[in-house]
């Protein structure tokens, strides 16, 4: 029987602080892990849970991030509620591994706080990481600040061992800004928690001995392409469970969360898309402008980056003129990822708002409000001339010379 | 909102002071946020934390902040450290220092138009008569509330008694003493 | 004589690895590709031989690879030691044994690669290849006699 941890209404907790106990809270039985930073304090307190007897669980400490997600993978398809946590490198070491869980359709969550990619070596929060995970299968859910950390941790468990979609989910925060600031976290209780939770009801466990079963089966071009169509399909038929499962916290909490949040967007006429503590920054600097000089600026987010959300992104951006879209990862000779996914999204519209690219962030370079608002009136210029008038891709917080991309051929 | 600037060294405990203020202040009711930013990540390294206090949800992220108090534990980061950067015309100032203020101003010509705001309290002093070793974070709060006005000393030595829970009694008392000390021994 | 006539499980074999006719859509293969070897509760088969167990489609024993083969071993009882080296090398586990004791060979799961001809100690050897269509009692009746040692 675990000890009672004392927890207050409101708390001040850390992003990291927030998805160790959420992991508390949901009862994981397993967390295998490799720290790194910025994540390290989310398994390392997981660890002193165990120590210190408020969880019944175990905690594997491993060789490298690869052996972490392997350790994940054993025990899931074990049958047991199962989590860690990495950044950067050691996500990238996992990469391999990540594919195997989804594939394997094992409920494993894992927390990622968000850091650049070396080289240069770099501790700090950009989504380099987040975006090498992107075709991994994965469900994968960003949070904003440390109580959408714990929030999405506990949602996370729900949707992946959910029966109709069986699939792994990743968290992400970003590293430093969201996982290292202390903020106001009001937590549910251990109770309301681990009845959102509930308990896992394991499919084909590999400790159910009256069912043995084979895992990671080789096949060839005679199964392997309906295995992952399959897959994709589960992924797709993900995004109503999801609503679903935000639809009961918001219940439970108040606190509402969408696949896709839009902010000012009834009559918004410029919009940054973003993802991560941007979105949060990019909300006061719409406020600002629109107080400040009647510009009708509006933030659209995506909670849920995948499944991708093609249809609501469409929906939410449809109305605006000019759209920005803020890739935080080097986009490596091409347009940012993100860009091309809401532009994609929004070519098949109607309207065909303009929509420009901003490469920012990297390696944690701040994201101010001031940036944010220069942003919008960019956009603004666009919507007001009727066509694109900087480079289509551009760098937002870089030093030196002007580095930008490619001009529209519209208007 | 309220924005704190924080110029310390690791080691200081600048950010648990960040986050122990962010853990009294939410007892208020108030929305807080603490954060750092680390240099070089050895104890020594120059760095900066953060606080912002606000009666609604805080949604900015950003670094970047024109802060309304600069609270500045290390006596030579007074000297070498960029302290007004950002600043306001009603930001205030804490400092850290062995010097009377009128000597302090005469050092750092960036204050000299800032007179009226600038406080000074020796907290390396005072912890280390009270706690024993160099850790002037604990005086700086006792500081800060004095100057703030936020809370009633009482109130705050209270709140802090609960945020040190963890550590022994005999320190939880040095600490209390310090807070208090500097409270009243900031000009 | 010895009787091979092995009380091999009815669905031992069924199909073909390789027929391409058992090919179906995205829409019913199994989760994660996790395949189930039994059918039904499998909590009380520990101590059931292979050919009492009800194996699942998804497990190999209901395959066959008989038709890989060019030439089979025939065993013969006669000369067997029950040293059970063929049982340790056979690559397929197509080798039956119990207790100890060498039974024949599993035709449906050989795909006649004579390592357990090569492995076999005794002289004459105890399994020899013979051709596909070969019977059994024409095979053991042209088995070759013991070897005299060359001095």
């Amino acid at each position: 029987m675990a000890v009672k941890y004392d927890l207050n209404e409101r708390e001040v907790w850390d992003g990291n602080f927030a998805a160790s106990q959420a992991l508390r809270q949901a009862q994981v039985d397993v967390v295998v892990a490799y720290p790194i930073t910025p994540s390290t304090p989310i398994v390392e307190n997981y660890g002193s849970y165990v120590a210190n007897g408020y969880i019944d669980g175990e905690f594997v400490m491993v060789e490298s991030e690869h052996a972490a997600m392997s350790g994940c993978i054993g025990a899931s398809a074990a049958g047991g509620r199962v989590s860690t946590a990495t950044s950067s490198q050691g996500f990238a070491l996992m990469a391999e591994v990540l594919y195997q869980a989804s594939g394997m359709r094992l409920p494993i969550v894992l927390n990622v706080v968000n850091r650049a990619l070396a080289s240069p070596l770099n501790v700090r929060g950009d989504h380099a990481d987040m975006y090498l995970g992107r075709d991994s299968g994965w469900i994968q859910m960003g949070a904003f600040n440390a109580q959408e950390a714990y929030d999405l941790a506990l949602c996370a468990f729900k949707i992946a061992e959910n029966h109709d979609v069986r699939l792994p989910v990743m968290v992400h925060q970003d590293g430093f800004i969201t996982s290292h600031t202390a903020q106001n976290v009001y937590p549910m209780t251990d109770e309301a928690a681990i009845n959102f939770v509930g308990e896992i009801d394991p499919v084909d466990d590999m400790l159910d001995f009256s069912r043995p079963v084979t895992y990671g089966a080789q096949t060839e071009e005679d199964w392997h392409f309906e295995h992952k169509a399959k897959q994709h399909k589960a992924l797709m038929d993900s995004r109503p469970i999801i609503d679903e499962v935000y639809e009961e916290f918001a219940k439970l909490t108040g606190r509402k969360y969408n696949r896709v949040e839009s902010y000012n967007m009834e009559d918004a006429e410029v919009v940054i898309v973003g993802l991560g503590t941007t979105v949060e920054t990019a909300r006061v600097a719409a406020e600002q402008l629109r107080e400040e000089e009647g510009i009708k600026a509006g933030v659209v987010a995506i909670r849920c980056f995948r499944p991708f959300p093609f249809e609501d992104v469409r929906d939410a951006l449809e109305g605006a003129k000019a759209v920005a879209v803020t890739d935080r990862s080097s986009p490596g000779g091409a347009m940012g990822a993100f860009f091309n996914e809401v532009s994609a999204a929004l070519y098949t519209t109607e309207s065909r708002p303009l929509v420009t690219n901003f490469i920012y962030g990297l390696g944690g370079r701040d994201f101010s409000i001031d940036e944010a608002k220069r942003i919008f009136k960019e956009q603004k210029a666009h919507a007001d001339a009727g066509h694109i008038t900087t480079d289509i891709q551009q760098f937002s917080g870089l030093r030196g010379p002007h580095l930008g991309y490619f001009q529209t051929k519209r208007g | 909102m309220t924005e704190i600037r924080w110029h310390s060294r690791a080691g200081q405990g600048a950010v648990s002071g960040a986050k122990g203020l962010g853990d009294v202040v939410a007892t208020t009711g108030k929305e807080v946020q603490a954060f750092a930013l680390y240099g070089s990540a050895k104890r020594g390294a120059a760095l900066r934390a953060y606080n912002r206090i606000s009666d609604e949800q805080i949604f900015n992220h950003a670094k970047f902040m024109y802060p309304d108090f600069v609270l500045v534990i290390d006596p030579a980061l007074a000297m070498t450290d960029d302290i007004t950067m950002n600043d306001k015309e009603s930001t205030k100032y804490i400092i850290t220092s062995h010097l009377s203020k009128e000597e302090l101003i005469a050092a750092i010509p960036a204050l000299a138009d800032k007179a009226d705001r600038v406080y000074v309290v020796d907290c390396i002093e005072i912890s280390l008569d009270t706690i024993g070793r160099s850790m002037p974070n604990s005086p700086m709060l006792g500081a800060f509330v004095k100057i703030s006005g936020m809370f009633e000393l009482d109130y705050f030595l209270e709140n802090m008694k609960r945020v040190l829970s963890k550590f022994p009694q005999k320190i939880i008392d040095a600490n209390m003493e310090a807070i208090t000390r500097a409270y009243n021994e900031v000009k | 004589m010895q009787d091979l006539k092995l009380k091999a499980n009815e669905n031992r074999g069924l199909h073909q690895l390789e027929s391409g006719k058992d090919l179906y859509g995205w829409d019913e293969v199994t989760q994660g590709s996790v395949l189930p070897s039994f059918e039904g509760d499998a909590s009380k088969i520990a101590h059931l031989k292979a050919e009492e167990r009800d194996y699942s489609n998804y497990n190999s024993y209901t395959a066959t690879v008989a038709s890989w083969r060019v030439k089979k071993p025939v065993f013969n009882i006669d000369v067997c030691i029950d040293c059970q080296n063929c049982w340790v090398w056979c690559p397929d586990s197509s080798i039956l044994s119990r207790d100890k004791q060498m039974l024949g060979i599993d035709y449906d799961h050989c795909k006649g690669c004579e390592v357990c001809v090569e492995v076999c100690p005794t002289n004459p050897k105890s399994l020899l290849m013979f051709g596909e269509n070969e019977d059994l009692e024409t095979a053991l009746s042209q088995w070759p006699e013991k070897k005299k040692k060359e001095k």
